[in-house]
């Protein structure tokens, strides 16, 4: 029940704020009637529609006696803080995921996360780790053309030599084709 | 005559080699993905999207519809195993499924919902074959106060029936639109909500919101459970991968039944695969000689959700197809990957692409087959994956959402917005905020604003539009029954019970 109220105080400050930036929008309306602001604006109603539903469910749930007991919220908190790590961590793979390019940036964060949820198996988290990232990037960028950081120098030296090193393959396999008569 | 022969023009679509590997990678996936917690259809489509640019889109639609489907195959493996849905819609099975495996006929339950999933996979295409072309030609009619109405009774109805308070799936459908406005706006030029922030002028892509809210959050519950040391152990496959002759007579009955169910919820918005196999499971415990038995390994209860939501795949990608308008998340980011592609599904969908319609649909029927094999025969392979140790799997899950995000536009901004919406995402979950009813108004707010916009420019401002016609008219009835329902039906009972 917490929780419901937390959200009706949310959904009043996000339709006000949304209200505010809806008048913000310039609007010429040549050739609509309406302009850019009526469908906004009827989203605005309906959250207030919205807010009043939640009302309503909130009072009935107090009048039926249907309230969550406290414990159970109060447990929730210890398992947040691992969470909120768990976030933390990615939050910083993220920042530095453009400098250190995806092949380390990736490999330092799932080491840094196998290494708390898969404990005490380090050799197959490093070798996990390092294999996917080499793996995913050689298949992504080299065989589907996908786009991935390769990272600021010094760190996309890795990058350029797994680049390096797959086009040094596929010559040779290319090369052991051609001489055997394949292509 | 002429639909005769697109049908059978379909089967010459998707039986071409490549289609026919589109299809074995889209269900391979589909089994996977079904198979591992913390990923479901909605991601894994999502995920495939910047991978399949290049990509014909017959055969790149035919994959993803692969996956959609075959992830309810998967999906009943881990309910049966772990008692853990490895797909929402399993939950059903997880009961007398994992029951069965604990009795030590894990191998009859997991080929009661192979069979099952087939043969009512099987019919719910069948279904979809003969439906859609009735259904789109009567879509033809439709002007744009027609499909506002009709996307307003889509959405309605997700934010009713999805999770446990009408108010909250209201509230994940209303930001999902608001999200939506975000961006440069189509008529008039003018930017909306971008905060000065340049990429926001093309809005936020749908991908990295799914890829946030089904694949991050679903991670961080994972997480939060391996934590909590509650999640599941698994019980290995024990006894043949077939059914006695007892079992399977016991089984035909729910397998149709759940068929025709699956299919009908299937078709409405909103509804999905979860209700499906709720509704079977309640239908089949009603009609069974044996009640007591159901919650202690009735076979009865997984041959009928399991068919259930099989055969719901197919029929909700009749409005999908026919309507353009999909009823539930994982349709809403397939709706997305058609308008990536450039192609609008809708009656005129069929005049105008009719290899690419009959193409998608035959190729179910070959992906079914498919399915099959994959899990009766090569269920142990599949099987394998969940000695994945979890806290291995989980951030392997993450890397891969990055590489999807980064893939679309190699931009920092969509790999923050995949953490925030994941987190978001795990909130929404602990609060009961449903979070499909927010992917579908995502995806559908765009052509929705536009419709109503078109609408009211035809009416000249006024709304008098939206229930001039007897198609707008049931629908608005409709949409306004479908919010009033899930309150006035307890009061309802409630009278009904003082008064008895």
């Amino acid at each position: 029940m917490i929780a419901d109220r937390v959200i009706f105080v949310c959904i009043i400050i996000l339709t006000a704020v949304y209200f505010y930036a809806t008048a913000q929008i310039p609007s010429l309306e040549i050739g609509d009637p309406l302009g850019p602001k009526a469908f906004p604006r009827l989203l605005g109603i309906g959250m207030l529609f919205t807010a009043g539903l939640l009302f309503v469910e909130m009072w009935r749930a107090g009048k039926n006696g249907t309230q969550e007991s406290a414990p159970r919220e109060a447990e929730d908190w210890r398992h947040l803080k691992v969470i909120g790590a768990v976030v933390a961590w990615t939050a910083v793979y993220l920042l530095v995921f453009e400098l250190l390019g995806y092949v380390l940036a990736t490999t330092a964060y799932l080491i840094g996360l196998t290494a708390y949820f898969n404990r005490g198996k380090w050799l197959a988290n490093v070798l996990t780790s390092v294999l996917f990232c080499i793996i995913s990037y050689i298949m992504f960028v080299k065989v589907l053309g996908v786009n991935l950081a390769k990272g600021e120098p010094p760190f996309s030296l890795i990058c350029t030599g797994l680049d390096a090193f797959y086009d040094m393959v596929a010559r040779g396999v290319k090369a052991v084709a051609a001489a055997i008569g394949l292509f | 005559m002429e639909t005769l022969t697109h049908i059978l023009n379909g089967f010459s679509v998707c039986l071409q080699p490549v289609n026919l590997w589109y299809t074995f990678l889209g269900v391979f996936l589909g089994t996977i993905i079904g198979v591992l917690p913390g990923i479901g259809p909605s991601a894994g489509i999502a995920l495939l999207i910047p991978v399949t640019y290049g990509m014909n889109p017959t055969s790149a639609l035919i994959m993803m519809a692969g996956i959609y489907y075959g992830t309810k195959y998967g999906g009943s493996t881990t309910a049966i195993l772990i008692r853990t849905p490895g797909e929402a819609a399993s939950v059903m099975t997880s009961i007398d499924g994992y029951e069965m495996a604990r009795k030590g006929r894990a191998g009859a339950a997991l080929a009661v919902s192979a069979i099952g999933s087939f043969i009512a996979g099987t019919l719910g295409v069948v279904a979809l074959t003969l439906f859609a072309l009735p259904l789109a030609s009567m879509a033809l009619k439709f002007g744009p106060a027609e499909y506002f109405t009709l996307m307003l009774f889509a959405m309605t109805c997700v934010s009713s029936l999805t999770g446990k308070s009408p108010a909250k799936g209201m509230l994940s459908t209303l930001l999902g639109l608001m999200i939506a406005t975000i961006g440069i706006d189509l008529q008039s030029g003018q930017p909306r909500y971008t905060m000065g922030i340049p990429e926001f002028q093309d809005g936020v892509g749908f991908v990295v919101v799914v890829v946030g809210l089904f694949a991050v959050a679903e991670v961080l519950r994972g997480m939060e459970d391996m934590y909590k040391g509650t999640a599941a152990k698994m019980i290995r496959i024990s006894g043949k991968l077939w059914l006695t002759r007892d079992e399977w007579m016991r089984s035909i009955g729910p397998i149709w039944r759940g068929g025709i169910i699956g299919f009908i919820i299937g078709v409405l918005p909103g509804a999905g695969g979860t209700i499906a196999s709720i509704l079977s499971y309640m239908t089949e415990k009603r009609l069974s000689k044996h009640p007591e038995e159901f919650g202690t390994g009735a076979i009865e209860g997984v041959a009928g959700p399991e068919s259930a939501n099989n055969s719901d795949t197919a029929g909700a990608l009749v409005p999908l197809l026919t309507l353009g308008v999909p009823g539930g998340g994982a349709t809403a980011v397939m709706l997305g990957a058609f308008i990536m592609y450039g192609i609008q599904p809708g009656p005129l969908l069929f005049q105008n692409r009719p290899d690419l319609v009959w193409g998608l649909v035959d190729s179910m029927y070959v992906g079914n087959v498919m399915l099959l094999i994959l899990n009766l025969p090569l269920i142990g392979i599949f099987v394998r994956l969940l000695y994945i140790p979890s806290g291995i799997l989980y951030p392997l899950i993450v890397a891969v959402s990055v590489i999807g995000a980064y893939a679309i536009n190699g931009s920092m901004l969509d790999l923050y917005l995949i953490l925030f919406f994941g987190v978001v995402g795990y909130v929404f979950g602990k609060v009961d905020i449903p979070v499909a009813p927010l992917v579908l108004s995502l995806v559908l707010g765009g052509i929705m604003e536009q419709s109503f916009r078109q609408a009211m420019t035809i009416s000249g401002g006024h709304p008098k539009i939206f229930f001039g016609s007897a198609i707008t008219m049931t629908l608005v009835i409709m949409s306004a029954i479908s919010i009033i329902l899930p309150f006035a039906l307890p009061r309802f009972k409630q009278w009904a019970r003082g008064s008895a």
